[in-house]
C-alpha cells in the first residue's frame, strides 16, 4: 500500500482526486475492430465533462481494439484514459510488457482487474490465461513503480509510474467479506478504486460504512459507480443476467411506472438523484458514470447535476 | 431329469435351512424353484428323490422345513407343505409314467414286517436296487399308521394310495391280512429270506393303571382310530373324553367328534405350552368345538353298571423334571370330575413284539433291543427301523429310518457286514439377519381357507381345499431361493466403486477389500448385477446363455425370410405369471410363426444394458421388457433402476443406428395371460425403426 | 480419480472404418469407478459397433478385453501379445488418456484409438455424479485455504477471490452447477475461526510444477533404475 498523499503518475484524475475535487470519470469502450472514428467520435462527445475516461479491456470476453491502443487514441484526441487491464488474456510477461508500453505511449491511468469468464463472450472455446488475479496484478505494478523490479525480481531499465485503480463490487457475496476484499486491494496496491454501479443506495451506505470503519477512505480513493436505466426492459435485464447487481423494487416500479417514451428521461432523473445521494456519504471522493452507449448524454448529466465544468490543474 | 441349477453356491454338506430341517433333506429350495418356473414334473422328481411319501407329506407333514424357512422373518414361511401338495396333485399322470422298475436283478431277499412310512421305505429302495423284497402286513390295508390312525378328513385315501402304487409299481411284493407270529412264523421267515427288517411300529396303545379301565365305553387309542378307519364306528355316546395331549390325541377327539357325541372333550397333563401336539392341530380341534383340559392327570373312570359314566381327575403340578424326563407331580386336593360316556386313552403307544417270543431277537421289558447306528438286532442279519426302533416320531421321520435300514440292509447283503452309519454333519446358512428382513417387502402367506368347522364334524371330508395353480405359483415366488443370488467373480474384477452398494435395497452388498454380498443376506434381486461396471458379479439364478444359444439357432439356418417379422425377443418377469401357459419352451417353429421369443425372468430388474441390447446384436428386430405390476415387483428401487437402465438403452440405440423405438419397457396389467398378449400384438405392429446410416455419422460428429 | 465421458458413438465408429480386427480394451480402475471404460462398457460398445456395422452389411470381428490398469507395463502385456498373436488391426482404449498414451507407445505399427474423452480429477460427490476437485498443479497451496482449491474450483483459478460474479453461493459460469469456490473456502475458514487470513495477499503462483511448466514427470530414487 502507497501513501495517499505523495503523487505518484502526476496524472490528471490524481491530481484532480489528491487536491480534493469530486471526481468524475465515464467509460469509453473501443470499438469491435479497428474502426479509429467510432472511437474519435466518442471521445469528441464527452470530452471536457470528465476527468478522464475508463478503456475496457475486451470487456465481458468479446474481442475489441486493444487498450492500451484505444487508450493511445484517446490521448491522441485530448482526453485522458484510465487503461483497463484484465488478467484473463495474457500472463504475466505480457501484463508487464503492456504496462511499459503504455508508460511509453503516455498512459498514466490503470485499473486492474480480474475480467469476465470466457464463457460470456463471443470467443467462448479460447483458453483462459489468468496468470495473475487483479490483486497479484496491482502487486506487480505497485512493485514496478514503487521498487522498479519486474514480478521476477529483476530491474526495470525505466519505471512506469501509474496511477493504480481496482474495482470493487459492495453487492457481491459474501457481503462480510467485500470490504476485506476492498481492503486486501488497498495494501496489494490500489491507490483509487470504482465501485459496481449502485441501485440498492442502503447497502451501499452500509459497505461504506464498514470500509470508513476500516479506515479504507484515508487510504485510497472511493468513486461511486453510476448507471442510467434506459428502459425498464434494461432495468429488468440488468437484475436477471448481470451477476452482483439487483435493482430493488421501488426503481423498477419506477421506471415502469412511466410511459415508454419517458422512461429514459426518468432513468436520467433517477441517476441525478443517485449523484447527489453519493455526493453525500462520507468517504466517496468522486462518481464513475457507466452510460454505456449512451456517451451522448453524459455532457447534460454532468451538466445538470452541477459537475462542471471540470477543474484544470 | 433336469440338472439343478444351484449346486455352486451351497456345496458338501451346507444345506438351505429348510433342507436341512427335512428328516431326509429333501431339496426344498429347488422343487419350489421348479414349481414358480411352471415346472411341476420337475419338481415331482425332486420330491421322489428322496420321498416316496409325498402325497401323504403333501397333507400331513409337520413341516419342520417351514419352521426353518428363512422368509419368516420377513413375513411368514412359505406354505411348503401346501406347495408339495400342489406338486404331487398336479403330475398324477407323470407320476405314473415315470414309475420305475429296478435295471438288474440282485441276489438277496428281504422280509420287512410292517408295511408304515418306514418299512415301506426301506422296501421301495431295496427293490429298486435289484433285491427280492417281501412286505408282510397283518392288516388288510397297506400303509401301518397312515392308513389307520390318520383319520381321512386330514389323509383320503386316493392321497395315500398315489404313493403306495409307485412302491408296487416297483416290484415289491406285499403279504397282507399276514400276522408274522400267528399266520407266519418268525423262523420260516428267517429261512427263506436273507435279511429281515422289523418295521412294526408302535401298533398298541398304553392303558392306565387305575379303576374302571376295562368298563364298557373306554376304547384304547389306537384300536379305536383302526375301526374307525375300517368303517365301524364305535360307540361313543353323547359325551366323550380323550385322554392325552399328543397328536394322536388330537385325531381320535376330532375323529369322535365326527362320529356323533354333541360334547367332546380332552384332558392332558400337560400345560397348553406344553402339549406336544402341534399347534395348528389344536387351534383346529378347538374350532371344531373340542374342549381341552390342561394340567390334568387321570384319577378314576367311574362307572356305573359296568359302564362308563365319568372320570376324576387331579391337578397336575408338573410334568419333568429339571432334566426334562417325564416325572409328572400332582396336587392331590385340587381334583375335577367330568361326565362322560366314554374314555379314549391317548397316552402313549408301545410295540406288539409277540412275534419275537420264542425267537433268539432280544426283547427286554416290552423293547427290541436295538443298535441304532447299525440298526442291527442281536440277531444276525435282523434288522430294525421306524418307530419300533425310534420311538413315537413323525411320518417324515419314519421315513428317514428306512432309508438307513435299506442302505444297511443292502451293504449286508452285498459284504455280509453291518454297516454303522456315520451321522451327517449339515451346516446351514443360519438365519435371515433382522436387519436385512426389515428392508424386505412383505408379501402375505397365501392361506386357503378350511371348511366350515360346523359343516367339518359332520363328516370325514377332506377339510382343507389345496391350492389353485395360481395361488401355488404365487406363494412358490414368495421363496427367497436362499444362497442363489450374487457373488463376485474374482477380487480382481473389483474396483471398488460401491455401485453395487448404492444399488442394493437391503444393505447386503459391502465393500470391504473388495465387493461382498453375503449369501446369508443376499435376496437375489440381481440389481447388483445388472448395474456393476466391471461386470464382475455373477447370479446363480437365472442367465442369459439359454436365450441367446435359442435366437443363435433360430437366425443361423438359412431361411430368415420364413421368420414372422419384427421378431421380437421379449424379456418377461415369471413372478406374474399365473398358470404355465407361457412357461413351456417354445418350438422353434413356435417362433418363426408368431415372431416373439420368450424369455421368462424373475424379476426384469436383473437385465443388464448388455442383456437388453444384445437380442439386437443376435438379430432381432425390437426388444420388449416387461415388468410386474406397477408396485408389484418384490424389491424396492427395483422398478426405478430398470426404467432408467431401459432410457440408457433407447439413447444407446439411437446413436448407433438402430432407433430408440425398438426397446419398450412394459408393465403388466392385470395378468400376465391377459396383458401381455395384448402388448406383442401392440409391439408387433409396428415394423423395426431405424436411423439412416448417413444420419448417424452427423449425430455423432457434431458432439 | 480420473474421470472420463463415454466419446459420442459416432465418433468411435468413426475410426474403426478401415479396419476389420478391432480389439476393445477396458480399464478396471478409474473409468470402471466412473461407469465409462469398464468391461460392462466395452461389452456394450463392441455389442454396439457389431450391430451397426452390421447393419451396413459389413461384418468386422470385435473383440473384448479388460485389464486392472492400462499405465503399468505387467498389466497391457497381455494385451501387447494378443495384439501380435491375435493379428489385431486396431485398439480401442477405454482407459482414460493415460493408457491411450501408454499403449501408443508400445503398440508399434497398431494404431490405437480413444474410447472416452478424459476430463478431470475428482470425486464422486453423490450417486452418479462426479465433480473436479484438483487441477494437478504440482504445488498444493491448499493448506491456505481451508483444504479447498482455488486453482482447481474457481473458474478463474484465481487464488484472491473472489471475484465479482460470485452471487449466492454461486460461480456465474454455470450457477445451477458450481458454486463459487471463494464462498466455500470462506464459510470453512469461518468455521475453522481463521477468516483473517484472507486478508493476506496470497502470491502469485509458480506455474512451473504445473504443466506450464513442460511435461511433467517423477522419480523415487530408492527404486528407479536399481543395478
Amino acid at each position: 500500500m502507497s501513501d495517499k498523499n505523495v503523487i505518484k503518475s502526476g496524472s490528471n484524475l490524481e491530481r484532480v482526486l489528491s487536491s480534493g475535487h469530486f471526481a468524475v470519470t465515464c467509460e469509453c469502450g473501443p470499438p469491435k475492430g479497428a474502426d479509429v472514428e467510432h472511437l474519435q467520435k466518442k471521445i469528441d462527445l464527452i470530452r471536457g465533462c470528465i476527468d478522464a475516461a475508463n478503456v475496457t479491456d475486451n470487456q465481458t470476453a468479446v474481442v475489441r481494439m486493444s487498450s492500451i491502443a484505444a487508450s493511445a487514441v484517446l490521448l491522441q484526441n485530448g482526453l485522458e484514459p484510465i487503461m483497463q487491464m484484465v488478467t484473463r488474456d495474457r500472463n504475466r510477461i505480457a501484463a508487464q510488457s503492456d504496462v511499459f508500453g503504455a508508460y511509453a505511449l503516455g498512459i498514466r491511468n490503470m485499473l486492474c482487474l480480474t475480467g469476465d469468464h470466457q464463457t460470456f463472450g463471443n470467443h467462448p472455446m479460447a483458453k483462459n490465461v489468468f496468470d495473475l488475479d487483479s490483486i497479484q496484478l496491482l502487486d506487480v505494478v505497485r512493485v514496478i513503480r514503487d521498487e522498479g523490479k519486474v514480478n521476477s525480481g529483476d530491474p526495470v531499465q525505466g519505471s512506469a509510474r501509474m496511477f493504480l485503480g481496482a474495482a470493487a463490487n459492495p453487492f457481491a457475496d459474501p457481503f462480510e467479506f467485500r470490504v476485506i476484499r476492498l481492503a486486501k486491494k488497498i495494501r496489494a496496491g490500489a491507490d483509487f478504486v470504482q465501485t459496481q454501479c449502485i441501485y440498492d443506495m442502503d447497502r451501499f451506505r452500509k459497505f461504506m460504512s464498514m470500509a470508513c470503519d476500516m479506515g479504507l477512505d484515508k487510504q485510497c480513493f472511493i468513486l461511486a459507480g453510476l448507471t442510467p436505466l434506459k428502459s425498464a426492459g434494461m432495468a429488468a435485464y440488468m437484475n436477471r443476467s448481470v451477476s452482483g447487481i439487483t435493482i430493488p423494487d421501488e426503481i423498477i416500479k419506477r421506471i415502469k411506472g412511466v410511459p415508454k417514451g419517458n422512461q429514459a428521461e426518468e432513468g436520467i432523473n433517477l441517476l441525478l438523484e443517485q449523484i447527489q445521494q453519493v455526493r453525500e456519504i462520507p468517504g466517496i471522493a468522486g462518481v464513475h458514470i457507466m452510460a454505456i452507449e449512451w456517451e451522448e448524454r453524459v455532457k447534460e448529466i454532468t451538466e445538470r447535476a452541477g459537475l462542471l465544468p471540470r477543474p484544470q490543474l | 431329469m433336469m440338472e439343478k441349477e444351484f449346486t455352486q453356491i451351497l456345496a458338501g454338506d451346507m444345506l438351505a435351512t429348510c433342507s436341512a430341517a427335512c428328516p431326509v433333506h429333501t431339496d426344498t429350495r429347488e422343487y419350489v424353484q421348479r414349481l414358480s418356473r411352471g415346472d411341476y414334473e420337475g419338481a415331482l422328481d425332486i420330491l421322489l428323490e428322496v420321498n416316496p411319501f409325498p402325497s401323504v407329506c403333501g397333507r400331513i407333514c409337520h413341516h419342520p422345513c417351514e419352521a426353518e424357512c428363512r422368509r419368516k422373518e420377513i413375513d411368514s414361511a412359505v406354505s411348503l407343505r401346501m406347495l408339495k401338495r400342489f406338486v404331487v396333485e398336479n403330475t398324477k399322470e407323470y407320476r405314473i409314467a415315470r414309475q420305475k422298475k429296478p435295471a438288474e436283478k440282485k441276489e438277496g431277499t428281504v422280509a420287512i414286517i410292517g408295511s408304515g412310512p418306514s418299512g415301506l421305505t426301506a422296501a421301495l429302495d431295496l427293490a429298486l436296487s435289484g433285491y427280492r423284497v417281501r412286505v408282510y402286513e397283518k392288516d388288510t390295508k397297506l400303509g401301518g399308521m397312515l392308513a389307520h390312525a390318520i383319520p381321512r378328513y386330514r389323509l383320503p385315501v386316493e392321497a395315500l394310495a398315489q404313493d403306495i402304487g409307485d412302491i408296487l409299481a416297483a416290484g415289491v411284493e406285499v403279504r397282507t391280512g399276514c400276522q408274522v407270529g400267528k399266520d407266519i412264523s418268525f423262523d420260516d421267515l428267517r429261512k427263506e429270506n436273507d435279511a429281515i427288517l422289523i418295521a412294526a411300529g408302535l401298533a398298541e396303545s398304553h392303558s392306565l393303571p387305575i379303576p374302571g379301565t376295562d368298563s364298557k365305553g373306554v376304547f384304547l387309542g389306537i384300536p379305536f382310530l383302526w375301526d374307525v378307519a375300517n368303517g365301524m364306528r364305535p360307540e361313543l355316546g353323547d359325551r366323550s373324553l380323550v385322554v392325552g395331549g399328543g397328536n394322536v390325541a388330537i385325531d381320535m377327539a376330532r375323529a369322535a367328534k365326527r362320529l356323533g357325541p354333541s360334547k367332546v372333550y380332552m384332558a392332558c397333563l400337560e400345560t397348553r405350552e406344553e402339549m406336544p401336539a402341534w399347534k395348528w392341530e389344536i387351534e383346529e380341534a378347538e374350532q371344531e368345538g373340542i374342549e381341552i383340559f390342561n394340567s390334568w392327570g387321570p384319577k378314576a373312570i367311574l362307572e356305573k353298571n359296568g359302564a362308563v359314566t365319568g372320570i376324576d381327575f387331579k391337578r397336575c403340578t408338573s410334568v419333568f423334571d429339571d432334566q426334562h424326563r417325564f416325572s409328572p407331580k400332582y396336587d392331590e386336593s385340587v381334583t375335577k370330575s367330568v361326565e362322560v360316556d366314554s374314555v379314549i386313552l391317548a397316552i402313549g403307544q408301545k410295540a406288539n413284539l409277540d412275534f419275537l417270543a420264542q425267537t433268539p431277537v432280544a426283547v427286554d421289558r416290552g423293547r427290541l433291543q436295538c443298535d441304532r447306528t447299525s440298526m442291527t438286532t442281536s440277531e444276525r442279519g435282523v434288522f430294525v427301523c421306524g418307530e419300533v426302533m425310534t420311538g413315537p416320531g413323525s411320518a417324515i421321520g419314519a421315513i428317514g429310518t428306512g432309508h438307513d435300514a435299506a442302505k444297511v440292509i443292502s451293504h449286508f447283503l452285498e459284504t455280509g457286514e453291518t454297516l454303522k452309519l456315520a451321522e451327517r454333519k449339515v451346516t446351514t446358512i443360519g438365519e435371515l439377519p433382522s436387519a436385512t428382513a426389515a428392508l424386505a417387502k412383505r408379501f402375505e402367506r397365501v392361506e386357503v381357507n378350511l371348511m366350515d368347522a360346523d359343516e367339518r364334524i359332520t363328516n370325514f371330508s377332506p377339510i382343507e381345499p389345496g391350492y389353485s395353480e395360481s395361488e401355488a405359483l404365487a406363494e412358490s415366488r414368495r421363496c427367497l431361493a436362499c444362497a442363489t443370488g450374487a457373488y463376485l467373480k474374482s477380487p480382481a474384477h473389483c474396483a471398488g466403486c460401491l455401485t453395487c452398494v448404492r444399488v442394493c435395497p437391503f444393505g447386503v452388498a459391502k465393500v470391504e477389500k473388495t465387493a461382498v454380498m453375503p449369501a446369508q443376506e443376499c435376496q437375489t434381486c440381481g440389481l447388483c448385477a445388472a448395474e456393476c461396471p466391471a461386470a464382475g458379479i455373477a447370479l446363480s439364478r437365472f442367465a442369459t446363455n439359454g436365450m441367446r444359444d435359442t435366437l443363435r439357432a433360430i437366425l443361423s439356418k438359412s431361411d430368415t425370410a420364413k421368420i414372422a417379422k419384427p421378431l421380437v425377443v421379449s424379456y418377461c418377469c415369471l413372478n406374474e405369471t399365473t398358470s404355465r401357459k407361457f412357461l413351456g419352451a417354445q418350438t422353434e417353429e413356435e417362433i418363426r410363426q408368431s415372431g416373439i421369443l420368450r424369455v421368462m425372468i424373475p424379476c426384469v430388474a436383473r437385465l443388464s444394458t448388455l442383456d437388453l441390447v444384445s437380442p439386437i446384436e443376435l438379430g432381432a428386430d425390437k426388444v420388449a421388457v416387461i415388468a410386474c405390476t406397477e408396485n408389484g415387483c418384490f424389491y424396492t428401487g427395483a422398478e426405478e433402476l430398470l426404467a432408467r437402465r431401459v432410457k440408457r438403452v433407447q439413447k444407446f440405440l439411437d446413436d448407433i443406428g438402430v432407433g430408440q423405438h425398438n426397446v419398450q419397457l412394459f408393465k403388466t396389467d392385470g395378468s400376465a395371460e391377459e396383458s401381455w398378449p395384448r402388448i406383442w400384438e401392440q409391439f408387433r405392429s409396428t415394423p423395426a425403426q431405424t436411423v439412416a446410416p448417413g444420419e448417424l455419422l452427423a449425430e455423432g460428429a457434431s458432439r | 480419480m480420473i474421470v472420463a465421458d463415454p466419446k459420442p458413438f459416432g465418433q468411435v465408429k468413426g475410426y474403426l472404418e478401415n479396419f476389420e480386427k478391432i480389439l476393445i480394451v477396458g480399464c478396471g480402475t478409474c473409468v470402471t469407478v466412473c461407469l465409462s471404460g469398464g468391461e460392462a462398457e466395452v461389452q456394450i460398445l463392441a455389442s454396439g459397433l457389431r450391430i451397426a456395422f452390421g447393419r451396413e452389411g459389413r461384418s468386422k470381428t470385435i473383440l473384448e478385453d479388460c485389464v486392472q490398469r492400462q499405465c503399468d507395463e505387467e498389466f497391457i502385456l497381455p494385451i501387447l501379445n494378443r495384439v501380435e498373436n491375435e493379428q489385431i488391426d486396431a485398439v480401442v482404449s477405454l482407459a482414460c488418456g493415460v493408457g491411450v498414451n501408454f499403449f501408443a507407445d508400445r503398440l508399434g505399427k497398431t494404431p490405437i484409438f480413444p474410447g472416452v474423452n478424459t476430463t478431470f480429477y475428482g470425486a464422486g460427490m453423490e450417486p452418479g455424479l462426479w465433480a473436479e476437485m484438483c487441477a494437478g498443479c504440482g504445488d498444493c497451496m491448499t493448506a491456505h485455504t481451508g483444504g479447498i482449491c482455488p486453482v482447481a474450483r474457481c473458474s478463474k483459478h484465481l487464488l484472491n477471490g473472489p471475484c465479482g460474479g460470485s452471487e449466492k453461493g454461486k460461480c456465474e459460469v454455470d450457477p445451477a452447477n458450481i458454486d463459487c469456490v471463494w464462498q466455500l473456502i470462506y464459510d470453512r475458514l469461518q468455521k475453522l475461526g481463521r477468516v483473517d487470513e484472507l486478508q493476506n495477499v496470497l502470491p502469485a503462483k509458480d506455474w512451473r510444477t504445473a504443466s506450464d511448466g513442460g511435461v511433467r514427470r517423477t522419480v523415487r530414487e530408492h527404486l528407479y533404475r536399481l543395478k
